[in-house]
């Protein structure tokens, strides 16, 4: 547990110096004024994952880190209002930088595989978007007339 | 510590993380491009190269096998902040979600339309075990991370939805783009359903989609951003729940009974095939 915690703390940490410096380049938010946001998530992080690693349920930590995420942002949580200030100087999109880096070199080993699946990703990646665009116009509009807003 | 025959723990592979900082860097410094197709515009946003640099660099030998295995490792991990600052984005806009009502939560469930479109054709032309990692949801960040937690990195479902997580990051926008533009001008839906409908994927689905409906309805202009916004809020939340309790159980449900039906000649297509 304890070398869980070790390990995750010091990937958590230095994506986060990564994430802080990309912000930086790409949306020209100074690291110190980064730094107390990134900090925060980096404690939700760890609490969702020990939390997912201490309670019974098979449940993935992701749900504990999106579940907490959203509490200490509620208007009604104390502090919340220095939190959302605070992680908001850090763009979703500097995270998903680092992240995509990483899956781009785990990917490489899977080309082989990913190729054999070939043209069936574009036939099924074309009904997965449309479907599911489909699928929330479709309900939205249904419950919009039963409303009747529309 | 000595357990498996791994040289180094992953997260000791400090060759990686400087690769990492490099590419993120680069990335960074290069992107966005933009350039318009049509109706949408095609964004290569930084993360797009920065995916494709460090899957270029994989077959260098810049990378070594090492770095590549543990890489893995850290997709999850890092991943997890995103999963952070997503939730937090949620709670200032809590009264704006209890505004628009029960209509922007029930069309989440619109998602599963995906399933019912994207699964029979998925097992019709042979995708086995992949299938169910592609069909249950657009395959963003969280279910990337919900399928690879759940089935392993190594897993044919995770290569599904990694490959949709792909085909969605390169297509997704001006697919989204095109296709809301397309029913807005040929179908009779009303201009605020197919402004929540924008939110289902990436922020910048949700941009590419929305965007390109405020020409067809101009006198919508502030509902479509507002509602679109919303609902990519609410999907990002809702879309983990909805993926593991809803999602990924009725695509177990309808695989089994799909390829049951087709068993005898399923089982060697596959690795026949092209």
């Amino acid at each position: 547990m304890l070398k869980n915690i070790q390990e995750w703390s010091v990937v958590l940490v230095i994506v986060g110096v990564i994430v802080v410096l990309g912000n930086w380049l790409g949306f020209g938010v100074m690291p110190f004024e980064a730094i107390p946001g990134m900090l925060i998530l980096v404690l939700i992080c760890l609490a969702g994952l020990f939390i997912g690693k201490i309670l019974p349920f098979n449940l993935p930590s992701m749900i504990y880190i999106a579940v907490l995420g959203v509490i200490v942002s509620l208007p009604a949580t104390p502090g919340s209002e220095y939190v959302v200030h605070a992680t908001d100087q850090i763009d979703m999109l500097a995270i998903t930088t680092p992240v995509l880096a990483f899956a781009g070199i785990a990917i490489g080993r899977r080309w082989a595989d990913f190729r054999k699946l070939g043209w069936r990703v574009i036939v099924v990646g074309f009904c997965v978007l449309s479907g599911t665009f489909l699928g929330s116009a479709i309900i939205a509009e249904i419950v919009l007339q039963v409303q009747g807003i529309v | 510590m000595t357990r498996k025959q791994e040289p180094l723990e992953f997260w000791k592979d400090w060759r990686l993380y400087f690769l990492i900082l490099c590419i993120v860097l680069v990335a960074e410094l290069v992107g966005p491009i933009d350039f318009s197709v049509g109706p949408g515009v095609i964004s290569l946003l930084p993360l797009l190269i920065a995916f494709a640099i460090g899957f270029g660099l994989y077959f260098t030998p810049i990378i070594k096998e090492k770095q590549s295995k543990n890489a893995q490792s850290f997709v999850t991990l890092s991943i997890s902040l995103l999963v952070a600052k997503i939730g937090g984005t949620i709670g200032p806009a809590i009264d704006t979600i209890m505004e628009v009502g029960p209509a922007l939560l029930l069309q989440e469930l619109g998602n599963l339309g995906t399933i019912i479109l994207a699964l029979p054709i998925a097992i019709l032309i042979g995708v086995k075990r992949e299938a169910i990692g592609m069909a249950p949801g657009i395959g963003r960040e969280g279910s990337v991370a919900i399928i690879t937690e759940k089935y392993g990195f190594d897993s044919p479902e995770t290569r599904g939805v990694m490959s949709m997580y792909v085909f969605g990051t390169v297509f997704g926008a001006v697919f989204f783009g095109v296709f809301a533009s397309f029913l807005a001008a040929f179908t009779p839906f009303h201009p605020l359903s197919l402004a929540m409908a924008s939110g289902v994927g990436s922020t910048s689905m949700m941009a590419a989609a929305s965007g390109s409906l405020i020409p067809a309805f101009p006198a919508y202009e502030n509902e479509i951003v507002a509602l679109a916004g919303a609902s990519n809020l609410l999907t990002m939340i809702t879309g983990i729940f909805v993926l593991t309790f809803i999602a990924l159980p009725l695509t177990l449900k309808l695989y089994q009974m799909f390829t049951k039906r087709k068993s005898p000649n399923a089982s060697s297509k596959m690795d026949a095939g092209e």
